[in-house]
């Protein structure tokens, strides 16, 4: 397989190299038709950023592990509806991961929970400086964070990374829904500019 | 309170950070969605930005868990393919550029009838033509169809039922390299009918080739002619099973016996 004949995948080079982000394509592809060691390959490949995103939203680590599982299972079970048309196979299953977060975060049950959580946000730039260790696509994003508006920053972190929806981060910060609505797609689409995104 | 339109707009970077809240909004956003291109791509770009924030939050997950999915997994059945009896234009074109487009595709799709109703030399538009002269009723029948279309705009199932053919099914689908493949099928005989439209030209030595993709496994469905105008002749495929879906990927020539990247184009089958 010459890899350049492959350029089907539009993911952003962001969180991986071309060609490895075009593996991961054919092994969902491999998945559908029910090839378990391929879906060993694409866990392998996917479980830290789908449990890491996880864990993010949700913080409660059994939680996490619980919905991850779920999110794992369900990225088997569905494989044959992953539509390579609309986008790559991580960023199929990274939606999937950060969906199944939020459904939980909004379910009912953890509603008392969240009240609690919400109170306590630590300042979304430190969370994401914190891990400086990180690999090339941690500081690629840090640096991306970095380069937005301390509005914009706060913003996305609050809604990606916090699970809030858009309406909670304009209570959490105090401006209006127009303004964060504003202020998140600004920020995206300089994020998007910044990684590169096609 | 009434949103208009340009207060949709804006709210792809909410929506694809998954931020806005079950209700209202967020059925409207969708039905936006469908009909806004410039939103469809500009979502597309955003989700790939928090898959990359999906990346930087990278964690070790807990020893376990592993062989706990992988069990799980060994006793899980896989859902079917997606059916669909259409395509999905509407998620990625907007309404201006849709009716050339549609036109486009109905032109095409009058070519793959032609050919499936034994017009078997009908592969260019100048033949077409001809054979739309040389029948009228199927000049009538697309013209009904067009005028049909322009308002109702579900083009494939209004198509076959107006060709009086309700086993078959026209299909058509974007590839993701640019370009459309249009496809008759006849579900009953399991058999379809390919053309494509507007794929990017290959270098030297490469091909298109076409994919019967299963459940158990991909056959060969032959090779795309070299287009000529931008449009490929129609293939005839045969043997289609439940579950499968046609792709399309680039190839060394003269075609593998599996496919060896990733097709551009996976459409499910409905049969």
């Amino acid at each position: 397989m010459n890899p350049s004949d492959s350029d089907a995948s539009r993911f952003t080079p962001a969180t991986a190299d071309r060609r490895g982000e075009r593996d991961l394509d054919d092994l969902l592809v491999h998945v559908a038709r029910g090839d378990q060691v391929a879906f060993e390959a694409l866990y392998d490949r996917m479980v830290g950023p789908v449990y890491g995103v996880i864990r993010r939203v949700l913080r409660d680590p059994s939680q996490s592990e619980e919905v991850a599982q779920e999110v794992l299972l369900e990225v088997w079970r569905t494989a044959a509806r992953f539509d390579p048309a609309v986008g790559g196979a991580a960023t199929w299953v990274a939606t999937i991961a950060h969906r199944r977060a939020i459904d939980r975060i909004r379910s009912t049950t953890a509603a008392a929970d969240r009240e609690h959580r919400s109170a306590d946000v630590s300042p979304p730039h430190d969370e994401v400086a914190e891990a400086v260790e990180a690999s090339l696509d941690r500081e690629r994003v840090r640096r991306c964070l970095d380069s937005l508006t301390e509005m914009q920053r706060e913003s996305i972190t609050l809604a990606y990374y916090g699970g809030h929806s858009y309406r909670q981060v304009a209570e959490l910060l105090n401006v209006t829904l127009g303004a964060i609505k504003t202020r998140i797609r600004d920020g995206l689409i300089r994020m998007r500019d910044c990684l590169g995104v096609s | 309170m009434r949103l208009l339109r340009q207060d949709l707009h804006t709210l792809t970077g909410a929506y694809a950070l998954d931020a806005l809240e079950e209700g209202g909004e967020l059925t409207r956003f969708n039905r936006h969605l469908s009909r806004c291109q410039s939103c469809a791509s500009e979502v597309r770009g955003f989700r790939e930005v928090a898959t990359a924030m999906a990346f930087a939050a990278t964690t070790e997950p807990p020893p376990g868990m592993r062989d706990q999915v992988m069990a799980a997994v060994a006793r899980t059945r896989q859902l079917p393919p997606e059916i669909r009896t259409h395509a999905r234009p509407r998620r990625t074109r907007s309404a201006a550029p849709w009716i050339p487009w549609l036109s486009g595709a109905i032109a095409m799709a009058g070519i793959v009838i032609a050919v499936l109703f034994g017009f078997a030399n009908a592969h260019t538009q100048d033949e077409l033509n001809r054979a739309r002269e040389q029948n009228q009723a199927l000049a009538a029948a697309q013209a009904r169809v067009e005028a049909e279309l322009s308002q109702a705009r579900a083009h494939d199932q209004a198509l076959a039922k107006i060709l009086g053919a309700p086993h078959v099914t026209l299909l058509s689908q974007a590839t993701t390299k640019g370009g459309v493949a249009v496809v008759v099928l006849d579900a009953a005989k399991r058999q379809l009918v390919v053309a494509t439209s507007g794929l990017p030209a290959l270098p030297p030595g490469k091909v298109y080739q076409l994919w019967l993709i299963g459940p158990v496994k991909i056959v060969s469905a032959g090779l795309l002619p070299e287009a000529q105008g931008g449009v490929t002749s129609p293939v005839v495929a045969t043997g289609i099973v439940k579950g499968d879906k046609l792709g399309l990927t680039v190839e060394p020539a003269p075609g593998t016996k599996q496919p060896t990247t990733t097709p551009i184009l996976a459409l499910p089958l409905p049969v």
